[in-house]
């Protein structure tokens, strides 16, 4: 029970921060913590792989906004996605082991899911995200890696 | 492959001098991003009044209790720079506006890391996050070819980290790479092994049998080099040289030389705290010797868990070198 609550504390910490904590790599070589996203589509790929777990989305709407200052929501401008410009997304989560300490398992997405991502866009405008948290099924997961719960 | 990668390493290397040569910092501090998500570090902590651990013979136990689980949940220091301590133990980073995560005092790192939101101007806090182009920090004893060096790892966002290559962490940054750790004491056979998840799953191995470091060619450079070790009092004391050049001091790019030289002190004043120490002594790199330290919390729930990390590296894959070309991925 204490580990429950201490877990949805950092989860609540991790939301509020914003910026994702990536270990193992450069976060800011590749991403934007700037460039939020949020996301909606069907899965159509999972690689529950080291030291990133990845998965394909075809992505019907997207939304952009600034991340917001702790405690406030983000302001999101959303379309529906452009399907001539590669709808099919890439989003990196965490490791499968610090997912796992997050609750995750390997079955907890499965391909044909419609979810919502909320993460940080690539900077090089490419297609590809770091989540964040991933809503499935009316399930809010946290999607990245945090220093509890090891990337 | 190997060759590949060094080589270009020697060409950033090299492009660090000339960059750092014509580069004013002009960015910002790293103070936009947030520091790093950390809240709840403590879960399953041990009590900090719980005593410390003892085996039968009285010696400190760095490790687990028979018959409980636990692991070292090591801390994320993105910026070894922050955590200076000097002869008093406090820390010689700037801790202006208590924004900076207590040098020293990083057991409140973990609850206090989402709260503390003051700037982190060129100190960690990112979290893995925007570097914010740090400078190099006044009050580490830089040589200036390891300034240059510093201050171009900061400009390009740490994009050459080897931790990020899914290479090993070497010297104090094994105790700051943020996948849990057992240390393993076999007083019987005068050895302690440390085993790290994360990183790439390394281990290490002190003697404590009062050898020697070898000497000449007999000591070949590795990554996490030659230890043995001690104890004073209470507190495992291991000396290690040996040194690879090919791993930074931290995620912020501190280098050093094949000249490093550590000596870690390890004690455990409770049950839930190992207090980590470590004298950096590199005369390759840095002007004088200095000490870095910090606190490790205990899980008492943990177990360690499979992490290879170089099963599916999309980053590397990805990876452009400063003119843009692929360092690893198709060309």
């Amino acid at each position: 029970m204490r580990t429950k609550f201490a877990g949805l504390v950092a989860t609540i910490a991790v939301l509020a921060a914003g910026v994702p904590m990536i270990a193992h790599h450069s976060f800011a070589a590749e991403f934007d913590a700037t460039k939020a996203v949020k996301l909606t589509g069907a899965v159509t790929k999972i690689e529950w792989l080291n030291p990133h777990t990845y998965f394909y989305m075809d992505v019907t709407e997207i939304c952009q906004g600034t991340p917001a200052p702790q405690g406030q929501e983000t302001a999101w401008k959303c379309s529906p996605a452009d399907k001539s410009k590669a709808p099919n997304w890439g989003l990196e989560m965490g490791s499968p082991n610090g997912l796992m300490r997050q609750g995750w398992t390997r079955n907890s997405m499965k391909i044909g899911d419609v979810v919502t991502v909320e993460g940080s866009a690539a900077k090089d405008g490419s297609s590809i995200g770091n989540a964040r948290t991933v809503m499935i099924g009316g399930k809010r997961l946290f999607a990245g890696s945090s220093q509890t719960t090891n990337p | 492959m190997r060759n590949r990668l060094l080589g270009r390493l020697a060409v950033a290397t090299a492009a660090a001098v000339v960059w750092s040569a014509v580069v004013v910092s002009t960015q910002a501090p790293a103070g936009q991003a947030p520091p790093g998500p950390g809240g709840g570090r403590g879960r399953g902590a041990a009590a900090p009044t719980e005593p410390t651990p003892r085996l039968a013979d009285g010696t400190v136990n760095l490790g687990r209790v028979v018959g409980e689980k636990g692991v070292w949940n090591v801390p994320y220091i993105t910026n070894m720079g922050m955590r200076l301590v000097g002869a008093d133990g406090q820390p010689l980073a700037p801790q202006a506006g208590g924004g900076r995560r207590g040098g020293a005092a990083p057991a409140a790192e973990g609850r206090g890391a989402a709260a503390a939101g003051a700037p982190l101007g060129g100190g960690e806090g990112a979290a893995g996050g925007g570097r914010g182009g740090a400078k190099s920090e006044p009050w580490v004893p830089f040589q200036p070819w390891a300034a240059a060096v510093y201050d171009y790892n900061s400009k390009n966002q740490s994009k050459y980290d080897p931790e990020g290559y899914c290479l090993p962490p070497g010297g104090p940054r094994m105790m700051a790479t943020p996948y849990p750790a057992e240390i393993i004491q076999l007083p019987e056979q005068k050895r302690v092994i440390m085993i790290f998840e994360g990183a790439t799953h390394i281990w290490r191995e002190i003697s404590m049998d009062g050898r020697e470091h070898p000497k000449g060619d007999a000591l070949n450079p590795t990554y996490l080099g030659h230890s043995v070790g001690h104890w004073e009092g209470d507190t495992l004391v291991v000396d290690v040289v040996g040194f690879n050049e090919a791993t930074w001091l931290d995620y912020f790019g501190h280098p050093h030389t094949d000249q490093l030289h550590v000596v870690e002190r390890f004690s455990r004043p409770n049950k839930g705290t190992l207090h980590y120490e470590a004298l950096i002594d590199d005369p390759g790199a840095y002007t004088r010797p200095f000490t870095v330290a910090w606190d490790i919390p205990w899980r008492a729930n943990g177990e360690l868990t499979e992490y290879i990390c170089q099963e599916n590296n999309k980053y590397l894959q990805r990876l452009t070198d400063d003119f843009g070309q692929p360092i690893f991925g198709k060309k």
